[in-house]
């Protein structure tokens, strides 16, 4: 017991000393940034570290797309942050076992996959995009604590994905899903199917959320069937259902989401 | 004669039989190596080696619970950790006390009624510099005299007391600071502890030692690659072999009558970007029969030569004595990582049958020469190649179980597909040097999921599975009355029916029982089975 206290005791100390000072020394520009050496380093680095959730190609698989990061207006120290402490309430973690000169041979490799900042002058009229994204998107997606539950919320989309796959989301939303939003269709021994979101799962039961974002585990051997979706519960907004110019207006707003602060202002 | 003097007969016959009861209960104070080598008792009063017996089977003599009551199973006490990190490891026990190693290397003598710490030990680690690559990890004690025997994250070998944890001597097996780590679980044969390190993603050259278990004076060492001037050194190029890796993790098994130990060695290095290290790379992804004496090697078998894809042959050995064509065979059996499963002709190395076990795609077969039967397109490189199983592999270290009643071997499997890809690393002291890594394949035409497989030794051919969602990392426990022990992907605990698979009793741990095995044991007239799930250790028993 004392000495869980004495590693916390420590480890709090990190927190009040360490950061600060690390602050205080971090340089805004990559050091190693066009440094061969670095990138070779950082490219087993990502691979072996990052790519699970970014994809090889740092393009995105159930984390975001990183490529765009740099043309979303983030900046390397900024970047430099996140490796090290992760995006609370998110799934990237905090890598405290990746030392200072690590992150920023990380950095150095996935700026050689970074895409170039978009040439198009930004499309679209981001107030008509919130308007259509409270009439169409909100029952399911959240931003900023308001809108529905079913879908991913949406709160920080803006800073990290790219226009190009913001889009192909809205267009072929049906195709693909996040883990945590597979869809599933429980149906009792008496009573209608329930249709939701399937949030964990093992052999014997499924925890899902449903179309009424109510919350619930089943148990599989106490139900007539349990059954996996193959589409997405998001459905898909060709130009039929929303229009070329909706949808720049659409994305323009999402891209405007840049992080929710759930802090109450003092 | 008068009723009080009646009763104070019977009250003294009563006493003297309980004393002589609990006098014939009791074990000798020392554990002796003759305890050692009679392995699980009918009796279910020790477990005291890593494997249950020498020979590595973890198939438990008793039957109190048996496949009808086993559904009827209910926790006894949980003991919990209060650490940071997870159980890897196999619990030991003698004379009603538990003695188990934890994350960090912590490690407890626990009262095996109650769950009750006795004595808690905790090592001062290093605060920086641990090269251990998968976790802050310990797969068990071994025990011989008053001493319990534990490896340690910095590269030591510790003797502790029994009865206090307190340290009784502290052997340095190499300097961690340059990459080695140890977190073998030792195996104590006749007056030695043998042991071994790990570091095969760090450029170490690694080593299986014993030391005397009184003293704790190195007694031998076999490094696992060759130096110059010893056979298979010309199975590296250059000057390769000083970081080749091949480092030792999991414990081996002995085979008293030939007086030799069989240890599974790690990859060679750098894992994947090989150019550097032309040849087999022996005794890399082997298995090495040592005699337990000298250390000396006797025979050795390479499952995967120069492997490419970080395939450490880490696995756990089960020997046994079966019937083959009707031909009593003494047979190594083993489960690799590579995907193959393996049966041995353990008194020289030769391949008696070797199948794949999960979908394998780098090699056709065994050939009659021993050597895998290559197939193109599995050399990882910048643009990264696919390749069936993955980089943890068809199994991995948790440990497999052997029932010779039915001549079954179960695994815990996996069927993973992998990219792997390579690029040139450049070797420092104590830094990673793999040159290469490796991505998960998943989706419609590559499925992702594990089973528990049982195997026939004759031949590799699969008896039945029983899958599961996602591949399982939990070792397992059989017992005499037909029962196995498993755990899923998801933190369940199960018991089947190990004639034919069928599950009959599952209960949610809430953390997967990654690496641990089962032990049982008898304790006051009740079986118990002892389950190590993240930091929790939790006895279960059939109800009053």
């Amino acid at each position: 017991m004392k000495w869980t206290r004495s590693v916390l005791m420590v480890a709090m100390l990190c927190v009040i000393v360490g950061v600060p000072l690390a602050a205080q020394n971090l340089p805004a520009k990559n050091p190693l940034e066009g440094n061969s050496d670095a990138i070779k380093y950082g490219m087993g680095l990502f691979r072996s570290r990052c790519a699970d959730c970014h994809g090889m190609d740092a393009r995105g698989i159930r984390g975001p797309d990183i490529t765009q990061v740099w043309a979303s207006g983030r900046t390397d120290d900024g970047l430099f942050k996140t490796i090290k402490g992760g995006v609370p309430n998110t799934e990237m973690p905090a890598n405290p076992r990746i030392s200072d000169n690590e992150a920023w041979q990380i950095l150095a490799y996935v700026r050689t996959l970074a895409a170039p900042a978009p040439s198009d002058p930004p499309r679209g009229n981001a107030q008509n995009g919130e308007k259509i994204f409270r009439e169409t998107c909100a029952a399911c997606h959240r931003v900023n604590g308001a809108g529905g539950r079913i879908g991913p919320d949406l709160s920080r989309v803006g800073s990290a994905r790219s226009r190009e796959s913001i889009v192909t989301r809205i267009r072929r939303g049906r195709d693909e899903f996040l883990p945590g939003y597979a869809p599933v269709m429980v149906t009792p021994q008496t009573g209608d199917p329930i249709r939701g979101v399937k949030k964990n799962e093992d052999l014997f039961s499924v925890q899902i959320m449903d179309t009424g974002e109510r919350i619930q585990g089943y148990e599989k051997e106490k139900m007539r069937a349990v059954e996996d979706g193959i589409q997405s519960m998001m459905p898909a907004f060709g130009p039929d259902r929303l229009s070329d110019t909706d949808l720049d207006d659409l994305v323009r707003y999402l891209q405007t989401l840049r992080g929710f602060n759930p802090a109450v202002p003092q | 004669m008068h009723t009080t003097t009646l009763r104070v007969v019977v009250i003294l016959l009563l006493a003297a039989t309980a004393l002589l009861a609990a006098q014939q209960a009791r074990p000798p104070a020392l554990v002796t190596s003759a305890e050692i080598l009679g392995g699980l008792p009918a009796d279910g009063s020790r477990w005291i080696t890593f494997g249950g017996n020498y020979s590595n089977q973890r198939h438990s003599p008793l039957t109190q619970i048996t496949p009808a009551n086993v559904s009827r199973l209910v926790p006894k006490w949980t003991f919990q950790t209060n650490t940071l990190g997870n159980f890897e490891t196999t619990s030991l026990l003698r004379d009603n006390v538990l003695y188990v190693t934890g994350p960090q290397n912590v490690a407890w003598a626990l009262d095996a009624r109650t769950g009750r710490e006795i004595w808690r030990y905790r090592r001062e680690l290093p605060a920086t510099g641990l090269t251990a690559c998968c976790g802050l990890v310990n797969r068990g004690f071994g025990m011989l005299g008053d001493k319990l025997f534990m490896t340690t994250l910095d590269a030591h070998l510790l003797a502790l007391d029994m009865k206090t944890g307190t340290i009784a001597w502290d052997a340095m097996l190499e300097n961690y600071k340059i990459g080695y780590a140890s977190t073998i679980a030792p195996l104590v044969v006749k007056d030695k502890v043998i042991v071994a390190v790990a570091g095969g993603e760090f450029g170490i050259r690694g080593f299986i030692d014993a030391y005397d278990a009184q003293s704790g004076k190195r007694a031998w060492r076999f490094y696992t690659i060759p130096g110059p001037g010893e056979p298979g050194h010309d199975t590296w190029a250059g000057d390769s072999w000083k970081t080749g890796g091949a480092g030792v993790w999991v414990t081996g098994a002995y085979d008293p009558e030939q007086n030799l130990v069989f240890y599974g060695t790690g990859n060679p290095g750098p894992d994947y970007h090989s150019d550097s290290r032309k040849g087999d790379n022996l005794y890399s992804a082997s298995v090495v029969a040592l005699d337990a004496d000298t250390g000396k090697l006797r025979w050795h078998y390479q499952f995967t030569p120069h492997d490419v894809h970080d395939w450490d042959a880490t696995e756990v050995p089960i020997l046994a004595d079966i019937t083959i064509a009707g031909q009593p065979r003494k047979v190594l059996m083993f489960a690799n990582r590579n995907g193959f499963y393996y049966t041995l002709d353990r008194t020289t190395g030769k391949v008696i049958a070797a199948k794949p076990f999960v979908t394998t795609t780098w090699a056709k077969e065994v050939g009659n020469d021993g050597r895998p039967v290559m197939l193109p397109g599995n050399t990882p490189d910048e643009e990264g190649s696919r390749t069936c199983p993955d980089i943890t592999g068809g199994t991995n270290f948790w440990p497999p179980t052997f029932d010779p009643s039915t001549q079954t071997f179960f695994v815990n499997a996996r069927e993973v597909c992998a990219t792997f890809y390579a690029w040139k690393p450049e070797f420092t002291p104590g830094e990673r040097f793999t040159g290469g890594a490796a991505q998960r394949v998943q989706g419609p035409d590559s499925p992702v999921y594990g089973a528990l497989r049982a195997i026939d030794p004759a031949t590799g051919e699969r008896k039945w599975e029983f899958r599961y969602i996602n591949p399982s990392t939990a070792g397992l426990l059989t017992t005499a009355s037909g029962l196995i022990f498993s755990g899923d992907g998801e933190g369940n605990l199960m018991a089947l029916d190990s004639r034919n698979g069928k599950l009959l009793w599952h209960y949610q741990m809430g953390a997967t029982m990654h690496g641990t095995s089962p032990i049982t044991y008898m304790l006051d007239g009740r079986q118990y089975v002892l389950v190590p799930a993240g930091t929790t250790l939790t006895a279960w028993a059939l109800p009053d």
